[in-house]
């Protein structure tokens, strides 16, 4: 896939612009389930997702074929969505996808589910920015540590500490969740 | 002997995520394996992982797409202009030869001082035909000139073999005697 992407950006960069559509095609997905779990808004993650392929458009010039093009994707995504979450001060998760009932599942067990799922989404909400960007990305993008370290820009071990202290962190609250509920 | 708890601890995370090498594996599994604490932690990883990813992804119906690259050509063609295409590609294909990335403040130095001798050449010296074709080429370089970012670019210039190669700077109507005095 990595030499398909750089084989696309040659041609843009050739003066094929069409080109570009096809790399929005073969990332579309992946740069908005990022943006979509980084903001919960359906609306902010469409336009924080457009927003990054148009900036990789403007700045493609610049691209180095040392990196990937994901990674250098996912950067730009990343910064876009760390500005709007500091813009848009600390966000309560406003969204959590209902689940479609498949009219095997119980209701209440549905119901369940979805009470567990916003507070999973809560907790993350309430991690510190760093911590919750390479949560998102380990998690849910599958990345290495070293791939989040490329698109935090920071070191390694910086990346895998943020890793851990969200996941212990996210482990306390998830704990905290189920003794209320419990205890309620 | 058995690891303590808190050598263990830091690599729990790795072992829920199945993440750790066969040896460190085994050593937590074998420190588990005695630890009823230790064990107790590993398992409520376990189930912090699995509930973050089993957290729900958007959902997004197939014309959701269809809007999306539309809006994205859009915004493009509205905003901004084309990528740069024959230098930027040149610096993109010789940031590839390591030994071409190095100075490219020399590099735009050097790209600087054939835009002057070019710009020698141009100079009025007389009742003289210049070739149509040299126009096309004073436009080129006007146009590069104007772009000082594409220089910053110019990894290749840096090699003046590689630039004399170039095809935009082989003129063989240019005086290039006249040029060097």
């Amino acid at each position: 896939m990595p030499h398909a992407d750089f084989e696309v950006i040659r041609q843009v960069l050739a003066g094929e612009t069409g080109a570009f559509d096809a790399l929005v095609c073969r990332h579309q997905q992946a740069i908005f389930r990022l943006t979509y779990r980084m903001t919960r808004n359906a609306e902010d993650a469409r336009d924080l997702a457009q927003e990054t392929f148009v900036q990789a458009y403007r700045s493609l010039g610049s691209f180095r074929l040392q990196s990937s093009f994901s990674t250098w994707l996912y950067r730009i995504a990343m910064n876009l969505c760390l500005n709007h979450l500091r813009e848009a001060g600390r966000e309560d998760p406003t969204e959590v996808d209902a689940r479609v009932p498949d009219g095997r599942e119980d209701s209440l067990m549905a119901l369940l589910t979805d009470e567990r799922d916003r507070a999973v989404a809560a907790a993350i909400a309430e991690l510190p920015p760093q911590q919750r960007a390479t949560l998102e990305l380990r998690v849910h993008q599958g990345l290495s540590h070293r791939e989040i370290a490329e698109v935090l820009e920071c070191a390694e071990g910086t990346a895998k500490a943020n890793y851990f202290h969200a996941v212990r962190a996210l482990q306390r609250k998830l704990q905290a969740f189920q003794g209320a509920g419990e205890s309620g | 002997m058995m690891e303590r708890c808190d050598e263990i601890r830091d690599d729990l995370i790795e072992f829920a995520e199945g993440a750790l090498p066969p040896d460190a594996h085994r050593r937590v599994e074998a420190h588990l394996a005695g630890c009823a604490a230790c064990t107790r932690e590993a398992a409520l990883l376990v189930e912090t992982l699995t509930r973050a990813r089993a957290l729900p992804g958007p959902e997004t119906p197939d014309a959701f797409w269809a809007d999306f690259g539309a809006t994205v050509r859009q915004r493009i063609a509205a905003e901004t202009p084309p990528p740069q295409s024959f230098f930027l590609r040149l610096g993109t294909w010789g940031s590839r030869i390591s030994w071409l990335r190095p100075l490219p403040a020399l590099g735009a130095a050097v790209a600087a001082g054939v835009l002057l001798a070019v710009g020698l050449v141009y100079t009025p010296r007389g009742p003289r035909d210049l070739p149509p074709a040299e126009s096309l080429v004073v436009g080129d370089f006007l146009a590069i000139a104007q772009n000082l970012e594409a220089l910053e670019h110019l990894d290749l210039a840096e090699n003046l073999d590689l630039l004399e190669q170039m095809s935009i700077l082989q003129a063989p109507e240019l005086d290039r005697t006249h040029a060097r005095s």
